[in-house]
Formats: C-alpha cells, sequence, structure tokens
C-alpha cells in the first residue's frame, strides 16, 4: 500500500514534538507501513535546509517558518512547503527573570515590563533584553504583540535576540538575557531551577495560540499521496493519544528520554499543563491561523507587503490533508473555521481581515501611503 | 579575509582551520560557541557555521545591521552557482558572508570547509568500523576458546566449525560467535539456576 523506502524526520527537542516522539516510540509509524526515522536536530534554520533540498521528508516546523520558507522569506529560495497537520496548540509561554518578578502583574500584560522599561531609561540603563528562539517564530510574534500591547516597540525600547531553547535558563542565570520567549519545557524548566518566573502563557495572549506544524515539501507531498497520508494516522493517532489524561505521565517519561526531549521526567510532567495536541480538532491545520501569523509578520515588515496572504494561506495550510487522515482513523473532523475569537482589535480576526491587521495593529511597519 | 568557525566540534574545526590555513591568506579563528560580542570584536568577513551547532539560529537572526551588530551577516546565497548551497547543505556546512565579499573567495573557504566536513565523516565512519571489527574479532576468539573447552577441538577446528556454520547461515563470523556466546550464558544460567 505504500511505498518502501526509509523517511526522515526531523524534531527539536520540545514538548510539542510529541506526536511525532510517540508515533515513533510506539510503533504507530511501524504499524502504518512505515519505515521512519527520527532524526532530532539542534535549530530551526538547519531544520530548513534540510527540508528545503530533501535531506528531511517531514519536519517539525515552527508555523512562520513554514509560511516564511514557501514565500521565500529570510531564505535563500522559495521552497512550497505545505502543512497537513498542527502539533499542537498553547505551547509557548514568556517567562522573565526571577529577579524581574515585581512586574509580573495578575492581568497577564506587560504593563510592569513597561514602567520597568520606562524607569531603566529614565536611569540611563541598558535595556532589557528578551531572546525568542527564531525570527520566523511563534514566539517572536507572540512576544511582540504581548509587547505592542503595553505600549512597548519590540525593535526600540527593548533588545530582541536569538537563543536555542535548551540554553535558555543558562542565560537567564547568567544575566544575558533578562525574559524569553519559548515553548515548554524549557520556561518550566527555568522555573524549577529558581531563575525564572512565568509572567504569561501564551493561551492568555492568543487563545489556543497556534505553535508548530508538521511541514513537507510540497512536491513530496504531491508525489506520494498514500505515504503522506500513512504520516498524518500515525501522528494522529499518537495526538490522540497524547491528549488522554490517563497517558500524561507516560508521555513525559517518554519526552524525557534523551534521544527525545532530554529534560527530566518531574520537569516535563509539570509544563504539560496547557499544551492541547488533539482536543477539539487541534490538529487541524486552519488557514486563518497561517493568515493571523502572516499579518504579524507584515506588520513587523518581516515579509513583502503585497504579500497575498489568504492565497499563501490557503496553500501552505492543508485541512483537506487532515480532515482525510483523520476521517480514514473514523475520526470527524468539524469544518475549518474563518474566524479566530480573542484576536486584533475588535477581538475576533477573520482571515479576509488579514491585510487590514497588518496595516492597522498598533506600530505596524507597514507604511499606508 | 577573516574567517569565524562556529563548530562544537574541536576535531573537524582542528582539520578545517588547518585545511585553510594551508591554501589562503586568511585569519581564522574558532570558537565551539558563537557570542555576538566576541564575534564582532572579531570582525568576520565570513561566518562558517556546523549545521549541528545550535548557534545557527541566533547568527541567522543579526541579518539585519544594528548597534549591536554594526555588520549585518548575509547568508551565503549564490544564484548562478546552482547547487552550491544544497552541497553544503548536505555536507553539513553553512556560510554566512558580512557585507559583499567577493563570491569567488567566499566559495573557496566554503570547499574547504566542506571537503573537511566530509573527510571528518568519512574519519569517523572508518573508526567506528574499526572498532566494529575489533570488537568482532574479539568475539571470535571468546566463541572459538568455548568450543575448544566444551568440545575438545583444537582451534583450527573450532575455527573451522564457527566458519561452517557461518556459511550455512549466509550470516556474519562475529554474529554467528555471538550467538554462541550468548547461548552458553543461558543454557549456563539454567544450570547453575
Amino acid at each position: 500500500m505504500v511505498e518502501a523506502g526509509r523517511l526522515k524526520l526531523g524534531f527539536i527537542a520540545l514538548n510539542d514534538a510529541a506526536p511525532m516522539i510517540v508515533a515513533d516510540a510506539l510503533g504507530y509509524f511501524a504499524e502504518e507501513g512505515l519505515q521512519a526515522e527520527l532524526s532530532r536536530q539542534v535549530s530551526w534554520a538547519t531544520m530548513r535546509d534540510k527540508l528545503s533540498v530533501g535531506a528531511l521528508d517531514g519536519a517539525h516546523m515552527l508555523a512562520p517558518t513554514a509560511l516564511a520558507t514557501s514565500i521565500g522569506a529570510g531564505a535563500p529560495e522559495p521552497t512550497p512547503l505545505v502543512a497537513p497537520l498542527a502539533l499542537n496548540l498553547n505551547g509557548p509561554a514568556v517567562t522573565l527573570s526571577s529577579r524581574l518578578a515585581g512586574v509580573v502583574g495578575d492581568d497577564g500584560s506587560a504593563d510592569g515590563l513597561a514602567r520597568l522599561v520606562a524607569r531603566r531609561r529614565q536611569e540611563g540603563a541598558s535595556p532589557i533584553t528578551l531572546a525568542v528562539v527564531f525570527p520566523f517564530s511563534i514566539h517572536n510574534y507572540l512576544l511582540r504583540d504581548w509587547l505592542a500591547r503595553s505600549g512597548l516597540d519590540p525593535d526600540r525600547d527593548v533588545r530582541l535576540t536569538v537563543a536555542p531553547p535548551a540554553r535558555m535558563t543558562g542565560l537567564l542565570v547568567d544575566g544575558v538575557v533578562e525574559g524569553f520567549c519559548v515553548t515548554e519545557p524549557w520556561d518550566t524548566a527555568a522555573v524549577v531551577a529558581g531563575a525564572g518566573v512565568i509572567a504569561v502563557r501564551g493561551g492568555r495572549i492568543w487563545p489556543r495560540t497556534p505553535d508548530k506544524v508538521f511541514a513537507v515539501a510540497e512536491a513530496c507531498a504531491a508525489a506520494d499521496p498514500p505515504r503522506l497520508q500513512a504520516l498524518l494516522r500515525a501522528m494522529i493517532r499518537a495526538a490522540a493519544w497524547c491528549d488522554a489524561p490517563d497517558n500524561r505521565a507516560a508521555l513525559a517519561e517518554i519526552l524525557s528520554r534523551p534521544h527525545y526531549v532530554g529534560a527530566e521526567a518531574r520537569v516535563i510532567a509539570r509544563s504539560l499543563g496547557d499544551i492541547v495536541y488533539d482536543a477539539d480538532g487541534a490538529g487541524q491545520p486552519l488557514p486563518v491561523h497561517a493568515a493571523w501569523l502572516l499579518a504579524q509578520m507584515m506588520r513587523w515588515g518581516h515579509i513583502p507587503p503585497d504579500t497575498d496572504i489568504a492565497a499563501v494561506a490557503r496553500r501552505v495550510y492543508r485541512p483537506d490533508l487532515y480532515a482525510q487522515a483523520a476521517a480514514s482513523l473514523g475520526m470527524s473532523t468539524p469544518a475549518p473555521t474563518d474566524s479566530l475569537v480573542g484576536y486584533g482589535a475588535n477581538g475576533a480576526f477573520s482571515l479576509a481581515d488579514a491585510r487590514g491587521e497588518a496595516l492597522h495593529a498598533p506600530l505596524s511597519r507597514v507604511s499606508q501611503d | 579575509m577573516r574567517v569565524l568557525l562556529v563548530d562544537p566540534d574541536s576535531a573537524r574545526a582542528a582539520l578545517v582551520v588547518e585545511g585553510l590555513a594551508g591554501v589562503h591568506p586568511l585569519e581564522v579563528r574558532h570558537v565551539a560557541t558563537f557570542d555576538q560580542r566576541e564575534a564582532a570584536a572579531f570582525a568576520a568577513d565570513v561566518v562558517v557555521v556546523a549545521a549541528d551547532s545550535p548557534d545557527r539560529d541566533t547568527i541567522e537572526s543579526l541579518r539585519e545591521a544594528t548597534s549591536a551588530n554594526p555588520r549585518p551577516v548575509v547568508m551565503f546565497v549564490d544564484r548562478s552557482e546552482p547547487g552550491l548551497g544544497e552541497e553544503a547543505i548536505l555536507a553539513g556546512v553553512s556560510a554566512y558572508v558580512v557585507d559583499g565579499l567577493s563570491k569567488a573567495r567566499v566559495r573557496s573557504v566554503l570547499e574547504v570547509a566542506m571537503s573537511r566536513f566530509s573527510l571528518m565523516n568519512q574519519l569517523r565512519q572508518d573508526l567506528e568500523k574499526a572498532k566494529a571489527d575489533l570488537a568482532s574479532r574479539k568475539t571470535v576468539e571468546r566463541a572459538k576458546a568455548l568450543l575448544m573447552k566444551e568440545r575438545g577441538l583444537d582451534e583450527e577446528a573450532a575455527y573451522r566449525l564457527l566458519r561452517k556454520l557461518s556459511m550455512d547461515t549466509g550470516r556474519p563470523l562475529g554474529a554467528v560467535a555471538n550467538d554462541l556466546l550468548a547461548f552458553a550464558g543461558v543454557l549456563k544460567g539454567t544450570k547453575d539456576g
């Protein structure tokens, strides 16, 4: 049924790689007749490059990177990718140094941080440095929006830098950065180490925060649709397994293995509170999520202002491929929604609003003349 | 030309540095982890990064000139020579060029780095194979000794028996010897238990 041949799938040591990791650990890939081998990568740039040249057949990928790569933003050449599966929602959090715990308020806003930035500026002190994991990352855009809502300009009022997730706690301890936005378990790892406090979880900024997708080259997806469906079935089954409350302890143990995430099981167990892998259609790659992210990328001047957001969103995000795999497992999938509640100035964002959002969001870099 | 090599693998880095030093009039510095301030002080023209360095994403983010990064890092792109970028990725190397440098010079640096990365790969594979061969030879010696003791064979006869088993089953000598030792262990365990 499925063509022979080994498949190489790249992942990064994070909780949201769980659907790939669990499909591997529990033998779901093999049950689909696939010879899939997981290959741990240490950088998103290398993941993108390897997927682009075919050294990887599928990848755990930051949603904004999948979109940027498809249109050639930040990459040497555009490589059209498709995202037929969302690996998770609610992965990231904003963590600040324990020394800044005083600025963290109950409302989850950055208002306290904004007051601190103003005070430091008056004192002539150096700006606060915050780290994200990659330029084209959900973390970069989530953090930027969180700062902007409290009147902070992410490019002027703070210094944004990029660092690998597993190194964040060390950077916090050494005072190189004073906060970061990263996906679990690396927020909880900083808390357990006594180095940081979680200022706000992603879901309070953008409800059901989109995060990682499973991405494949568009050409590969078209070349062997049955194989892609088999991959998706294995990971959808794994995602459902991950979400079953009775399996969370076992999930923490699997993720903690050295060749997977490699953090302590007790830290991972504590860090799985918010993440959703499958429940309520979480695995559906929603084009409206893609449109929201593209609007953010345009807002901050990271993609050309004439990008056709709806077209890119619908070409890369493929809920039809997801629905087909889910249906073959006997799971029903709701029709993909075209609007997001709790997003944007009006508290509702629809796919058709993307350009307006990019233009009118606070601090938009798109010139409107 | 100043080349900054970011590679967590110091043995491999030494090979690259040696390769570059021999051919070009350039200054090469190797660091295991990337530090922005240190890199700025060195004022590199080319940054060569191992694909398995976690610092790649940080370097990738330094595209725009800022006060912290006055010399922007541009990804090495050369559309006039298709395949070079792909080759480099497969060899596990990426290169970032700082502010317009001659393509030919960058290419030569990248080619040395790629060939040295491949060489290191080959060396590592050879070493693994040599280790495996040695382990297999030791296993065969032990299996031979076991046969000599249990079956009262001389060394030559014990070896012939092992080789016959190997040929009959179509499996490598080392694997047959390994099975024999494992079974002997199980049988001995049963007797003891």
